[in-house]
């Protein structure tokens, strides 16, 4: 229905290709600042999640820091005796329920009579505190860390995270304080307070934590290692340093240093086959913990692509039916359109009455239909117009047609003219350039021993001329009658001719008697080409030139009159200049040596092969060129020998 | 979290209540009546049925055991062999000593040791081939230089171990204060100590595993100060010698196998041994294994193109009896021959 060569087509595809450009761009605009938006809010997300956990930290694991702290001052000021510290650590358990486990190990050997161990202690057991004194060689307490390493250090310290098999399986951590008794030289070390805490409430709370699809928050030790994860294979196996191995990315140990440092930052980090992460990091404010939280990228902007997809869906529709709408709208519109290219055929094919469709809208289309309507009517004028003239003109045709019958008629066309004069033989021929022409040539018998010829060319064209051509063939034959001689001839048909010559039409005339007996040719040349006498022996040369003027000009001109003898076999070759003047495309004229070397190079045919050769040399030097003007050739042999 | 920490708060409270024997796991028990069923038959065990005790915790230390095992390398060599750990407070001498166990694998220098204090065993195999203990320090902290080491703090294993390091120290006439610790690196992270006896492929990573760069440390390899003592090796008491001398050998050969495997394969041996961890509940890093793995290869000199050599030199036999017996008057150490009983194992 949509074909390439059509409006709507073109209109399509153009609206079309605007309209996707600006949704691509439109919808490019969008993306891009959505997904930066969503990248903000997701990292605020991810600061405020992880402060909302520090708090809760602060909140749980900062006034445990208090108790051993306690336990340690007022054994160091003596408020507790060592046999009370089983009922106190007790105590400590009743008012916390936060604690698992409180105890106070003291250094080996340091309390007369209590041997090498002694560590009064108190823990759950499901919902009961019960109470014991720990260490033995199976428990050196203090070769623990928790113990080892405030003592040695003289600082409060939270141990790394540890699974209580004992305590449920539960992640417990541990604050021990050091303690210091007096001795005989000032003070020492006196053994270390602690308290131990489950950690389950705050890897619950992290481990419920869920961005987007896969995203999570974990829970690290100071020493990177993972207490809580997602893939539970990790808690308490690997540390950020160990996955920056496992993972080959260096990145995380660098941020499982920057952890270390105290520091918190938001980083992208990428993981092989997982694509690139986001993560923001910071340390808690107790127990010496720090959170993190990791989300991927790619899902970051997954609502952001189901919404996408549905716009481009939304779009692609839109566009749909847009082309559908444009479409129909462009055909209906155009649909006059065709209907007017129809009638233009119809009214080219010459049928004017064909209707034009209707147009209701007052739009361009109107306005063409108006001016086909205009065109119809002119048209169906202009034709109606033409018909008249062209009858006109093929009146005026026919007419010509008729004159040039007539004029045809007026000069003799048969030859051999004369079978009774066997001394003459004589060819010529006469084409006009128009229908009618101005040249003439004549030939007729003076008397008995007297023969007459002529040839001629009126000034002008057409009829006018072929008009001042008849009326001198009729006076030169009526004239001829009276006066024997040319120059008589010639001056009586220019008195005759030049009477009345308002037009101021003139014509060269020829004119030749021939003595049959002597050979001796009287002539006149009033202003004509001079023709050509060919000797039987083959020479040729021209007439003289004219002396005298054309006919018509000069009412009391006087013709001179010359005479050459013709010998037997003699011919003469006459032409109008039509023939020395004929041009071709080149604009190059035939000339009279053209005229000259044909003559010469034909000498012994007869008068039709003379003039059958110029004319076949003239048609090839002219060749389709149209013809300008008459062309006229008369030739006259005369041999007496011819019986 | 280390491996003895754990342990030991596990004790700490499994201590307080009393352990029950109808509480244990089934393989526990299994494991409880198999060790019943070798301590009373004792010499009724069939010839080819072994126990192998390991000196530590699973790690990949033993993955060669592990992948013989797993690849039926001993069922092949007709051997049954049952493979077990000892927990972290005792040492597999005790196995060796009250027969609980046909072999164990023990440093040299605690079964030479062992046998100065007039424990009857001998060393079939000597597995690893170059020391693999070193002193870590940190850099800019108090000891930059050997020269530091005096008046400083050193952190040397309880469980021993430490024979070879303090030895090199006090032959240097260098006095310092020596802390024993269990197996954590904490205190030499939180700086509680200046110094710290490793293990080149354990403790020195755990380190690097809890973020300190391997450029903010200095190390003290004992082999480049003249104590090039080797580790682990396989030992058995004179008696199991004599009566199972062939299945012995079966045993050593399909180890030796084992950790020919296991050099080749070591994506498959580091799942093996993951596992292995897994199962007796001991932390295990993938990362840390696996560069455990590498370096006791490297020790023990695994090479595809040629046999293991699994004799110990005398020279090194001396040498470390001297450190053991600095002072040798008065006592009768045992001759070389006496002690190194190295198996001949038919060659491949």
């Amino acid at each position: 229905m949509l074909h390439k060569n059509t409006l709507s087509f073109r209109i399509v595809t153009r609206v079309l290709g605007i309209t996707a450009l600006l949704f691509v761009l439109t919808i490019s605009g969008y993306y891009y600042y959505t997904r930066q938006l969503i990248r903000q809010a997701a990292r605020e997300n991810a600061i405020q999640l992880a402060g909302n956990i520090a708090g809760k930290v602060a909140q749980q694991l900062q006034p445990m820091e208090k108790i051993p702290q306690m336990v340690s001052a007022s054994l160091e000021m003596g408020f507790f005796q060592p046999d009370s510290l089983k009922s106190i650590t007790k105590k400590i358990l009743q008012e916390n329920p936060a604690i698992f486990g409180a105890g106070v190990a003291f250094e080996p050997n340091i309390l007369p009579g209590r041997g090498r161990f002694f560590m009064p202690f108190a823990f759950r057991v499901g919902d009961n505190i019960q109470t014991a004194y720990l260490g033995g060689l199976d428990y050196e307490y203090f070769l623990m860390d928790w113990y080892q390493i405030p003592a040695l250090t003289g600082q409060a310290y939270w141990s790394e995270p540890y699974f209580d098999e004992g305590g449920g399986n539960a992640l417990m951590i541990t604050y021990a304080v050091p303690f210091y008794l007096p001795n005989d030289t000032g003070r020492q070390l006196g053994g270390v307070a602690t308290v131990d805490v489950n950690l389950e409430w705050l890897t619950n709370i992290v481990s419920e934590v869920k961005i987007f699809e896969s995203g999570y928050a974990f829970v690290l030790s100071r020493n990177g290692m993972a207490l809580t994860h997602p893939d539970k294979a990790m808690i308490m196996n690997e540390s950020i340093f160990s996955n920056a191995e496992n993972w080959n990315e260096p990145l995380l140990r660098e941020i499982g240093r920057d952890l270390q440092q105290g520091n918190s930052q938001f980083r992208a980090y990428n993981l092989k086959d997982r694509g690139q992460r986001w993560i923001y990091y910071q340390p808690l404010p107790s127990g010496n913990l720090s959170l993190a939280v990791v989300y991927p990228d790619a899902e970051m902007f997954a609502p952001l692509k189901r919404v996408n997809t549905l716009l481009v869906f939304l779009i692609l529709l839109g566009l749909l039916v847009m082309i559908i709408g444009v479409h129909n709208m462009v055909s209906r519109t155009a649909r006059p359109l065709v209907h007017i290219a129809q009638s233009a055929r119809e009214i080219a094919s010459g049928n004017f009455q064909t209707p034009l469709p209707d147009i209701r809208s007052k739009d361009e289309l109107l306005q063409l239909r108006n001016a086909f309507e205009y065109m119809q009517q002119q048209l169906e004028l202009y034709i109606a117009r033409i018909t008249e003239t062209t009858a006109a003109k093929e009146k005026i045709e026919s007419e010509l047609r008729i004159a040039r019958e007539i004029q045809m008629s007026m000069i003799p066309h048969s030859f051999p003219p004369f079978p009774d004069l066997p001394q003459i033989d004589l060819y010529a021929v006469l084409e006009s350039a128009k229908e009618v022409g101005g040249d003439l040539y004549d030939f007729f018998q003076l008397g008995e021993d007297k023969f007459c010829f002529a040839i001629g060319d009126v000034s002008g064209k057409g009829v006018p001329a072929s008009l001042f051509m008849a009326v001198t063939r009729t006076l030169l034959r009526s004239i001829a009658d009276k006066y024997p001689r040319p120059a008589a001839i010639m001056s009586e048909l220019n008195k005759s001719l030049s009477l009345n010559n308002d037009s101021c039409m003139f014509v060269t005339f020829f004119l030749g008697i021939l003595d049959l007996k002597t050979g001796e040719l009287a002539y006149s040349n009033a202003g004509h080409n001079p023709p050509l006498i060919i000797t039987q022996s083959g020479t040729v040369s021209f007439f003289p030139k004219a002396t005298a003027i054309p006919l018509g000009l000069m009412e009391d001109f006087v013709y001179p009159e010359s005479i050459l003898t013709m010998q037997d076999g003699d011919k003469i070759f006459a032409y109008t200049d039509g023939v020395s003047e004929a041009e071709n495309a080149k604009q190059e004229l035939f000339g009279e040596e053209a005229i000259m070397s044909l003559v010469q190079k034909s000498t012994t045919g007869d008068p039709r092969q003379l003039i059958q050769t110029v004319k076949k040399a003239l048609e090839k030097h002219v060749e389709d060129f149209e013809q300008s003007d008459d062309i006229t050739m008369l030739s006259v042999l005369y041999d007496r020998r011819s019986k | 979290m280390d491996v003895l920490t754990e342990i030991a708060w596990k004790l700490r409270y499994n201590y307080l209540m009393r352990f029950k024997v109808t509480e244990m796991t089934p393989s526990i028990r299994l494991f409880a009546i198999l060790l019943c069923c070798c301590c009373i038959g004792g010499s009724q065990v069939r010839a080819d049925s072994l126990v192998f005790s390991t000196h530590w915790l699973p790690q990949a230390q033993f993955a060669g055991y592990y992948m013989a095992q797993e690849k039926g390398f001993y069922k092949e060599a007709g051997i049954e062999l049952e493979l077990i750990h000892p927990p972290a407070n005792v040492n597999a001498l005790t196995y060796l000593s009250e027969g609980k166990a046909d072999i164990v694998s023990l440093f040299l220098v605690t079964a030479l040791d062992a046998r100065l204090q007039g424990l009857p065993l001998v060393q079939i195999a000597q597995m690893s081939e170059h020391s693999a203990i070193l002193f870590v320090a940190k850099r800019g902290g108090r000891v930059q230089t050997i020269d530091d080491f005096g008046g400083s703090k050193i952190g040397v294993w309880k469980s021993g171990f430490a024979e070879v390091p303090k030895a090199m120290v006090q032959a240097r006439g260098i006095r310092a204060e020596w802390v024993p610790v269990l197996s954590s690196v904490n205190l030499f992270l939180m700086d509680g100590i200046d110094l710290m006896t490793v293990m080149w492929y354990n403790e020195y990573n755990a380190i690097y595993l809890s973020g300190v760069n391997e450029e903010e440390l200095h190390t003290f390899f004992l082999s480049d100060y003249g104590y090039d003592i080797p580790e682990d090796g396989l030992y058995v008491s004179a008696q199991t010698l004599r009566e199972k001398k062939e299945a012995l050998t079966a045993f050593t050969a399909a180890s030796l196998k084992g950790w020919q495997y296991a050099a080749a394969h070591p994506d498959e041996t580091i799942a093996v041994v993951l596992e292995r961890m897994r199962q007796a509940k001991v932390p295990a890093s993938e990362a840390h294994q696996a560069w455990m793995l590498e370096k006791i290869i490297e020790l023990q000199g695994f090479r595809e193109s040629s046999d293991k050599d699994i004799s110990l030199p005398k020279e090194v036999y001396d040498k470390t009896l001297r450190i053991l017996l600095p002072d040798p008057e008065g006592s009768s150490p045992p001759a070389f021959d006496d002690f190194v009983k190295t198996l001949s194992l038919p060659s491949k």
